[in-house]
């Protein structure tokens, strides 16, 4: 295959308020090859995806495609100049049959307006054929498996005569044996002369279905090479960089075996969610639970919050057996949780700093059955000079808040209250790093203090950063316990994709 | 928009200066602007709506509506609505009756067996939207039938006259000092409001279900307990309504009340309390009622026919409406 160029970008740099997403980034994307960008999250890879789509408009920087320059920003112009992009998560009508989801939006219609359907089948057939996809045209989309959806997706995208095909971590929702599936797919397409960015921080299938790779680390640059050229320690090495594992104090981790059980889990059960967990949280300890996405983490920990519930097993807590049904159990009893999605679930975005510190800990404000705005203004100002949140106005309200410190106050939330245990789900997604570290900082410093921490986290280089111990799931089960220091990225990875240790 | 954040206030380093001073002021007080606004300018074309005796009589008119509005709008703070209150005053208003036809001495009884009633329907409504998780909109309407049959059921279609006890005749047709006795209860009762919602737990709580309702749970906040406790309120207010009405009027009847929802929440939405939940203020409300009553009195002192009056009245809801939000828009940008 000869390397013509399709897309160069050149120079791109996004800066959102005080975080520099993306800092003089450039990429070119060569005909029937595929391009891994690799990077943890928050490297700037999801920004750089939605200035090539036009989503967003880059502070500076070109994109040029087939040669010719194109005008950023517009996602219509993105789709004209034949760029289309798979998401994680399927962007198709469950109800609406392979054909109509493929032509979704131009459907070949005679004169009135109507839908031509034969028309519409032929050429969908024609399309499948042509790249080898094998779909039934009148299968309902929300029946196909999740490969399947992405082959829909794929198809969706060639019909739109694309020449470049973005995919955004398109094995986070599938299985292993569907993953090798979606890498015969992408080869077909580089044979048909497409060029694909394949978006991905799982470093086999980088190797696997890569012939170029780049590497984004806190939106810079940091490598870009053929994937020959590499090896998996190399491409470790510039996606995590070192400045951040020395930020963090570190424990000894293997003495915090010996310490108490604050909370045992056991042979907790929720029909068709997860099954079989058991573990047990140490005194002083950070436990970080890690796996891929659908690996039902969150719905893990919600249940310990009383959230959503187990359906069955027990939960230990300082050696008495405790039933969780509603979050107002798992308060009392001393557990916090700060749940992932901060937007719907954490804050109270129009309330003010002040207000969303003490929506928890009601009871320490009030005095005689009043609200006691002396005492609330107290309490407010102690956890925001604690937590560092600037700017440190009581009355400022949240939503003017960047994203770290919308998340330092919710962590104060929690620290106001008698919290005994912490539980926080995917805490540092969107966030800078420097905040990143402060947040590392602050989860250690109350572990010491005996307060054991329970971390949801996809993010290996944080899991491997403040993990005492890290347990990794997969589709609702235990597929690994590890200490910290007696574990590789490669063995969490092997384990997150279901292979038991 | 206003928030329990008044209590909260630390520092006002944002706003400084005459200037912002000013729209301070207007983005709270825009509301009390428009009520001067009107009230001149029917003063202008017929001064005797001027006079003390009319405006006492605005307020009068205000306070049924007023009444149900300041304590619907915890209700509508937590993203619902409760459009069952109209029917509920026929209710209350018919039970007390009832109890006085058979009894003129039962006083005390009378009156709460009117609000238990109006609790019923309340903790009804209540356990539907919170512990079942139905739509307000649809649990509420459903109890807009539900009572007015009941109340049909019990009463007839015919007027129930109440010609004693004078205690009882007193509440809604009573002066102290020249004062009609509603206006009292109106202010008190939103006096009570005002001060649940700025010094209570179930205040902030009613405001953090109306902003984020999944985090009000996540923070063990008791979102079901008090989203039943709204609706009890908010039936209640109507149960005290439909006596103050009966005892006005000196009858009761079953088709009391009829489409009295739509003034009170109209009330509430003038006032600036936001149907999306979350912002908004029992005072607002008080605003709202007076509001509306001005312009319905303006027009019939204007001697403007009813079905242009019906028009009139939309027309300037609306405009005060849009009017508020902008003065509001403006005041908050700097």
């Amino acid at each position: 295959m000869e390397d013509s160029v399709v897309l160069r970008a050149d120079s791109l740099s996004k800066r959102y308020g005080a975080v520099q997403a993306l800092k003089n980034v450039s990429i070119t994307l060569y005909a029937g090859q595929t391009h891994a960008l690799v990077g943890s999250n928050g490297a700037g890879k999801s920004t750089l995806v939605k200035i090539l789509t036009g989503a967003v408009v880059p502070d500076s920087g070109t994109i040029e495609i087939n040669g010719k320059p194109m005008p950023v920003g517009d996602p219509r112009t993105a789709l004209d100049a034949g760029i289309a992009c798979i998401y994680q998560w399927p962007n198709l009508v469950a109800e609406l049959s392979v054909a109509d989801n493929i032509m979704l939006g131009h459907h070949p219609t005679n004169a009135f307006g109507i839908v031509n359907r034969k028309v519409q089948r032929r050429w969908v057939r024609n399309l499948l054929e042509k790249h080898n996809l094998q779909l039934d045209l009148d299968a309902p989309v929300g029946s196909l498996s999740s490969v399947q959806q992405k082959e829909v997706e794929i198809a969706k995208a060639l019909s739109l005569d694309a020449s470049v095909i973005l995919m955004d971590e398109p094995t986070a929702a599938l299985s292993h044996s569907e993953v090798e599936k979606l890498f015969r797919s992408i080869e077909q397409l580089c044979q048909q002369g497409v060029a694909v960015l394949y978006i991905s921080h799982i470093l086999d299938e980088i190797f696997r279905v890569a012939q170029r790779v780049t590497v984004l680390r806190d939106g810079q640059l940091r490598l870009s090479a053929a994937a020959a050229d590499l090896t998996k320690a190399s491409l470790v090495d510039a996606m995590l960089g070192r400045e951040l594992s020395s930020e963090v104090g570190q424990a000894k981790p293997q003495d915090q075996v010996d310490r108490p059980v604050v909370l045992e889990c056991r042979n907790l059960n929720k029909e068709g969610v997860f099954s079989n967990i058991s573990f047990k949280v140490h005194e002083g300890e950070i436990l970080c639970i890690t796996g891929l996405v659908g690996a039902k983490r969150s719905e893990l920990v919600r249940a310990i919050f009383g959230a959503d519930p187990a359906d069955g097993g027990e939960l230990w807590l300082w050696g008495k057996q405790v039933r969780i049904r509603h979050p107002l159990d798992a308060i009392r009893l001393g557990i916090g949780f700060v749940p992932e999605d901060r937007h719907q679930d954490g804050l109270f975005m129009q309330l003010s700093i002040g207000l969303n510190t003490i929506m928890s800990s009601l009871n320490r404000v009030t005095k005689a059955g009043l609200l006691h705005p002396g005492l609330m203004r107290i309490a407010a100002d102690e956890q925001i000079g604690k937590m560092e949140i600037v700017p440190a106005i009581a009355d400022y309200p949240v939503k003017n808040l960047s994203g770290g410190n919308q998340q330092k106050v919710q962590l104060g939330r929690w620290l106001m209250g008698n919290t005994r245990l912490l539980i926080l789900d995917e805490p540092t997604v969107g966030i800078d790093i420097g905040t990143k570290a402060s947040i590392y900082r602050l989860l250690r410093d109350l572990a010491s203090n005996g307060t054991p921490v329970i971390v949801v986290s996809s993010d290996i280089e944080e899991v491997l950063t403040i993990a005492d111990r890290i347990i990794v799931m997969a589709d609702g089960h235990i597929t690994g316990t590890y200490v910290r220091g007696f574990v590789t990225q490669e063995q969490i990875l092997a384990a997150a994709s279901g292979e038991m240790n | 928009m206003d928030s329990p954040t008044s209590s909260l206030r630390i520092s006002d380093q944002s706003r400084r200066g005459f200037a912002a001073l000013a729209r301070k002021i207007i983005g709270q007080y825009g509301l009390l602007i428009i009520l001067f606004i009107i009230t001149f300018a029917f003063s202008l074309l017929r001064p005797a709506f001027w006079s003390i005796n009319n405006q006492i009589n605005i307020v009068f008119a205000s306070s049924l509506i007023g009444i149900m509005a300041v304590c619907s709008t915890f209700v509508v703070l937590t993203r619902g609505i409760d459009i069952s209150v109209g029917s509920t005053v026929a209710l209350s208003g018919l039970v007390a009756a009832l109890i006085l036809e058979s009894d003129g001495t039962l006083f005390i009884p009378s009156i709460l067996a009117g609000l238990a009633a109006s609790a019923v329907v309340g903790l009804a409504n209540g356990l539907a939207i919170s512990y079942l998780g139905l739509p307000p909109i649809v649990v509420t309407l459903a109890a807009l039938t539900i009572v007015r049959g009941v109340a049909l059921l019990i009463g007839g279609s015919i007027l129930h006259l109440i010609r004693e006890p004078a205690e009882f005749l007193f509440i809604g047709g009573g002066r102290v000092l020249g004062v009609p006795f509603p206006i009292f209860i109106f202010f008190a009762i939103a006096a009570l409001m005002l001060f649940i919602q700025v010094r209570t737990q179930l205040g902030l709580t009613v405001f953090a279900i109306g902003v984020n309702e999944r985090a009000a749970t996540l923070c063990g906040l008791p979102v079901r307990f008090v989203k039943l406790l709204v609706y009890l309120i908010s039936s209640l207010g109507a149960g005290i309504a439909g006596i103050v009405l009966a005892s006005q009027v000196s009858t009761a009847s079953a088709n009391y009340g009829n489409a009295l929802e739509l003034d009170v929440i109209a009330a509430i939405v003038v006032g600036g309390t936001s149907l999306n939940g979350g912002q908004g203020s029992v005072h607002r409300s008080v605003l709202g009622a007076l509001l509306i009553a001005a312009v319905n009195n303006g027009l019939s002192i204007l001697n403007v026919s009813t079905d242009q009056q019906l028009i009139a009245k939309g027309a300037i809801i609306v405009i005060a409406i849009v009017l508020g939000y902008w003065l509001q828009e403006w005041s908050e940008r700097l």
